[in-house]
């Protein structure tokens, strides 16, 4: 919301600058957002006469000008100027010397430059005569511009074309519609103050004899939609521009000035609030309006040419035989005011918000109008509004205002009233204010104060609140206008006092959290990556994806039902990027659509996970003076998953070794965590590479953190150190290449007795020396006596039975170390 | 006197002198061990000259024994001195390697700087007696909005962009509805923090994105006041952006809270003279709160004129580029490692 800062001053006596009206404003809850000084770059520009202009002795094109350009000295500056239209008498925007041309018409570009004093083919020349183009208030760069005679010499060019104003951006919040114009904002700075607000004086004209009555007939046919219509008419209008003073106002908050009556509809609904509508009288057919619901399919151009498919529930403006305007949006182009209109009927009605942002919303049409009436205007402001209006518009475009006003209003919508207790507001509020303050503040706003009942415990106020409010509807609001004006600054910041633990759950996040450190520790990076991802993708993944039904774009209109495509998408990026050797990790969830009965997902239907996903790639170090680079593989995401479970103390884990793979991941194992199922690891296919385009091998793990936290958080338990020193043996086996390790070192656990307590493979060899289909593989052992040292025979008993065992259910061989 | 007779009182004496001539020829680890073996050994000199004590009349004994405890511990302690001396020396002559050539390096990791921002405030509120609770991110309407005294139909769900899975599910746009399930599954007092990932459909630029990271924070009791959320917001602010910083208060508005406040600090990056990314007002809004609404209490069952509290929020992406002086937001969802790197 635009607000000028020279209309506003209209309406409050401020007399400081527009930077501490700016300060009180947003400190009153209307947060300037921008502060645009609008003349600001013309400020060395000012109005000139020619005096005086004769052809430059040394150059066709060039006249040598005396211009005035103080308003009651004859000294002239000299200024040689080039453009064909200069003469003497003009009224001319003279730049001085140090001013910033914001436009340089001899440059490609248009950049400013600064002016200087110089010498123009031996003549000095002491500043510029402008173009248009040159100030930046249009384009054309033919000629100088030309200022109309009566321009005062030695004002600014700034003051001259209205531009010596400051305009506010006002961030208005959905719950103050009644700041959405200046008599609002000009109110809140009064209250601020302690100004008094300025309302703007009736002006009175004269009414024709002829009764409006005679000419126009309105009826609403849906009053919970229009709860109030008022018209005035007004004849013998001359179609023109209006006042330049009001064009300037209209220009400073963004509105283009189109004629007389138009710019008076806009000017009154930036000054009141209140959006006005003028229709063509001669247009509107049967001297009749009614307003009523639309029929379906019916079809509506509106004033900006386009055409609309109206449904049931829209509110229209019709006459005798057409539709005429969308009720509170925009008007038709079928009674639209044209330079041969000469009456017109003003319309200032009030519209139901719900009606009005539905209609806008369907149409996708959004107006000045709609957004005010859709937040709540006045209902008590219609008639005063359109008077106003009526009567500028017959100061400016002559024309009678004929006698009356019709004002359909079958139920009044009036004051409301809203008791206020003095103890609640500062035991909300923590504070200790007195009956008078609270009233001070209330009544600098326009509400009614009422002392109700007082007691020693309480003072109960009756506060009736004007109908431009309508957010305050109970007493919480009304403490809110209190600490408002109050000033949230002047209330003490007090510590809570005490802290309370009743009712405490503590719930903290022990395995995201033990994971995030470890993988920081071990030189990972963590990912943050977008939920949103493209849906074909998405449905490479799972069948069961959650869609947007309004995406921002295809790429981002589905939830991302694995963290797999952000991860792969994370390694083309950092490929594309010139990093290749990659270890990223990302906490956050998944989504799926589930059925809706059954699990118990927060909202029925819909499924949300939290998962951890790993990935590696490329370089597992970079080659080093101590290190050989090497790439990583398989048994990189293997150990990185088995320390990770070693680290958040999980040991009910299992792998799970598949026969086949799956069209995701390849060499993929399945990770169980207490005979759940939990997640995967694996090396991503080739074909998955491919539709991301990435070049290297990429190896992922995925898991279930939920179910890590079911398991989690269990205390290690201590068992007793040996006082004896334990026992090292190395095994090797001769065995068929196609035995697993893994199945290896089950045997000789279940062999080895219980003192062997750790296992630990330490080569895998196959090739030369060895026949075909054989590999050696080699474990070293770890006895831990409980009770006594071990003895030389008793570890060769114990080895001798594990190699037996081996040797038996695998066909191995021992080999001697 | 008569003891210096006895022949092995010369013998002593001789041998200690042999001893010091020789220690001053040692200057090996190799000369050492001969030095060693000589004297100290289980066969050397003074085991020799041991051995001859038992020979001598007894009377004699006890001064020779002494003589000779003092030649061998004077001995030891010239042995000592030289294996002393030899040590350090040979520590002197080993080859110091080029000691410009890297360290052997172990691996540094990241955390993203989202996550970095999100534990500091976390932690902050946790040691004020925060509990931290989560919950979903596909919500209903009825959580994301009706229940947080948005209603049907209103502008001021216009404030916040909305992707829509059905009519009445969607992707939260804020952290709020988190506070709506805490509240439908417990009795006052309350005190969390709810920290999660928000979605606005809203064109993604330098200055926005779709999908951002939020922390709530509710605190509902009997007799909590506006004062006291000032309180904490400040107690806050100063642990999180420094002691010394100034800030003010503004009303502003969200449906769910009445008074609604938002709260700006100078601006950390230009100190409160204007810049860019204050937009030249010297100030920077970084959070907004107020006391939760009576219709809020009144959604979840709560008795609005017995229990009070208030709610708060922050934008984390926000607060992580202006603490790191990121100039452009979609860089927190790039992953580019050269990036994540550097935090
Ligand atoms: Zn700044």
């Amino acid at each position: 919301m635009r607000i000028s800062f020279n209309w506003l001053r209209r309406y409050v006596g401020f007399t400081s600058t527009s930077e501490d009206a700016a300060q009180i404003i947003t400190s009153a809850g209307l947060e300037v957002e921008k502060i645009e000084p609008l003349g600001k770059h013309l400020d060395r520009f000012v109005v000139g006469e020619v005096i005086a202009a004769e052809k430059h002795p040394n150059a066709d094109k060039l006249t040598v000008c005396q211009v005035r350009v103080e308003g009651d000295s004859f000294n002239a500056l000299q200024i040689v100027c080039g453009a064909p239209n200069v003469r003497e008498g003009q009224k001319v925007a003279v730049g001085l010397v140090g001013a910033t041309v914001p436009r340089n018409q001899h440059d490609a570009n248009g950049k400013p430059f600064v002016l200087t004093k110089v010498k123009l083919r031996g003549v000095e020349s002491n500043g510029m005569i402008c173009s248009e183009y040159e100030l930046g208030i249009g384009d054309d760069a033919q000629g100088i511009l030309v200022l109309d005679g009566n321009a005062v010499v030695g004002t600014t060019l700034a003051r001259h074309l209205g531009l010596d104003d400051t305009v506010f951006e006002i961030g208005v919040t959905p719950n103050r519609p009644d700041c959405l114009n200046h008599i609002g904002v000009a109110r809140e700075l009064a209250a601020a103050t302690g100004a008094q607000l300025i309302f703007p004086e009736e002006i009175n004209r004269a009414e024709a004899r002829e009764e409006i009555s005679q000419h126009l007939t309105v009826s609403v046919k849906n009053t919970a939609d229009c709860p109030r219509y008022s018209a005035v008419m007004i004849s013998d209008v001359r179609i023109g521009p209006s006042p330049s003073w009001l064009q300037n106002f209209l220009k400073a908050v963004g509105v283009r000035p189109i004629n007389n009556v138009v710019d008076v509809t806009n000017f009154v609904m930036y000054e009141l609030g209140q959006p006005l509508h003028a229709f063509d009288y001669q247009r509107i057919a049967g001297k009749k309006i009614v307003v009523q619901n639309a029929t379906k399919g019916q079809r509506f151009i509106t004033l900006d040419g386009k055409e609309h498919k109206l449904s049931e529930n829209m509110l229209m403006i019709c006459d005798a035989e057409k539709a005429v305007a969308v009720a509170g949006v925009m008007g038709g182009l079928n009674s639209e005011i044209s330079e041969k209109t000469t009456s017109i009927v003003l319309e200032s009605a009030y519209f139901s918000p719900t009606s009005i942002r539905r209609t806008s919303k369907q149409l996708g049409l959004s107006t000045d109008a709609s957004q005010r009436f859709e937040r709540g205007i006045d209902p008590n402001g219609t008639v005063i509004a359109v008077r106003r209006a009526a009567a500028l518009i017959a100061e400016f475009a002559g024309g009678k205002i004929l006698a009356g006003v019709i004002d359909i209003y079958p139920k009044e919508i009036s004051a409301r009233e809203i008791l206020l207790r003095i103890s609640r507001t500062n035991k909300i509020l923590g504070t200790d204010l007195n009956a008078a303050d609270i009233e001070k503040y209330l009544s600098s706003i326009a509400i009614q104060v009422k002392m109700e009942s007082t007691s020693a415990a309480d003072s109960i106020f009756v506060c009736t609140v004007p109908t431009f409010r309508p957010d305050l509807l109970e007493e919480i609001d009304l403490i809110e206008e209190v600490a408002r004006l109050h000033g949230y600054n002047n209330i003490e910041d007090k510590m809570v006092s005490a802290i309370d633990f009743r009712n405490m759950h503590v719930t903290i996040a022990p395995v995201a959290d033990a994971a995030r450190s470890w993988f920081e520790a071990n030189g990972f990076h963590e990912t943050i990556s977008n939920s949103m991802i493209d849906a074909t993708t998405a449905e490479i993944f799972s069948p069961h994806t959650v869609r947007i039904l309004n995406p921002l774009s295809n790429e981002m209109s589905v939830m991302r039902p694995s963290l797999l495509p952000s991860m792969l998408q994370n390694i083309f990026f950092n490929q594309n990027h010139g990093t290749k050797d990659l270890r990223l990790f990302e906490i956050g969830k998944i989504y799926e659509q589930r059925g809706a009965n059954g699990g118990n997902d927060p909202v029925p239907g819909f499924h949300e996970e939290e998962r951890l996903g790993i990935c590696i790639s490329g370089k597992k170090q970079l080659r080093t003076w101590y290190n050989e680079d090497r790439i990583v593989d398989i048994f990189d995401i293997k150990g990185i998953v088995e320390s990770l479970f070693l680290k958040i103390l999980l040991d009910k884990i299992r792998f799970i070794y598949y026969d086949s793979s799956s069209s995701l991941t390849v060499q993929t194992i399945g990770i169980e965590i207490n005979g759940t199922y939990s997640g995967y690891l694996g090396k991503v296919s080739s074909t998955l590479l491919q539709r991301f385009q990435i070049e290297n091998d990429v190896y992922v793990a995925e898991i279930n953190l939920a179910s890590i936290k079911e398991q989690g958080r269990s205390f290690k338990q201590f068992f007793q150190l040996s006082k004896f020193p334990s026992v090292l043996r190395d095994l090797a086996f001769l065995v068929p290449k196609k035995i697993f390790v893994h199945d290896i070192e089950t045997e000789i656990f279940k062999s080895g007795g219980s003192l062997l307590k750790q296992v630990t493979l330490f080569d895998v060899y196959e090739g030369k020396n060895l026949p075909e289909n054989v590999k050696s593989v080699a474990f070293s052992l770890h006895f831990v006596p409980e009770e006594k040292t071990l003895t030389d025979s008793e570890i060769d008993a114990a080895t001798t039975k594990i190699a037996e065992a081996i040797g038996l259910k695998f066909g191995a061989e021992l080999r001697r170390m | 006197m008569t003891a210096l007779k006895y022949p092995l009182a010369s013998e002593i004496a001789a041998l200690m002198k042999a001893a010091e001539t020789r220690s001053a020829e040692v200057h090996s680890v190799d000369d050492l061990e001969k030095f060693r073996v000589e004297f100290l050994a289980r066969k050397g000199g003074i085991a020799e000259l041991f051995d001859k004590l038992k020979a001598v009349p007894n009377d004699q004994k006890p001064v020779l024994g002494k003589e000779l405890n003092k030649l061998r511990s004077h001995v030891e302690s010239l042995f000592e001195a030289m294996h002393h001396r030899l040590n350090s020396q040979s520590k002197k002559e080993e080859e110091i390697p080029d000691l410009t050539l890297p360290g052997r390096a172990l691996p540094v990791g990241t955390l993203h700087p989202i996550t970095q921002t999100l534990n500091d405030i976390a932690a902050i509120f946790t040691s004020m007696g925060f509990a931290v609770a989560n919950g979903p991110e596909i919500e209903d309407d009825y959580h994301n909005f009706e229940a947080l005294n948005f209603p049907p139909d209103h502008p001021a769900r216009d404030m916040q962009d909305t992707f829509f899975i059905s009519e009445k599910v969607l992707l939260r746009t804020h952290t709020s509805p988190v506070q709506i399930r805490v509240m439908e599954h417990q009795q006052p007092p309350i005190r969390v923090i709810m920290p999660g990932r928000v979605y606005r459909n809203e064109a993604i630029s330098a200055r926005s994105l779709s999908q951002f990271h939020q922390v709530e924070g509710l605190y509902v009791d009997r007799n909590v006041t506006f004062s006291e959320l000032k309180g904490t917001l400040v107690a806050f602010a100063k642990e999180f952006y420094g002691s010394n910083i100034k800030y003010k208060f503004r009303p502003s508005f969200f449906p769910f809270t009445e008074p609604s406040l938002e709260m700006d600090i100078t601006c950390f990056i230009c100190s409160g003279k204007g810049c860019p990314m204050c937009k030249r007002t010297g100030w920077l809004e970084i959070l907004g709160a107020g006391m939760v609404h009576p219709n809020v209490f009144r959604k979840v069952g709560y008795d609005s004129e017995s229990v009070t509290g208030f709610a708060f929020g922050m934008g984390i992406e926000r607060t992580t580029v202006l603490r790191h002086g990121i100039p452009d937001l979609r860089m927190l969802l790039e992953n580019d490692v050269k990036f994540l790197e550097q935090f």
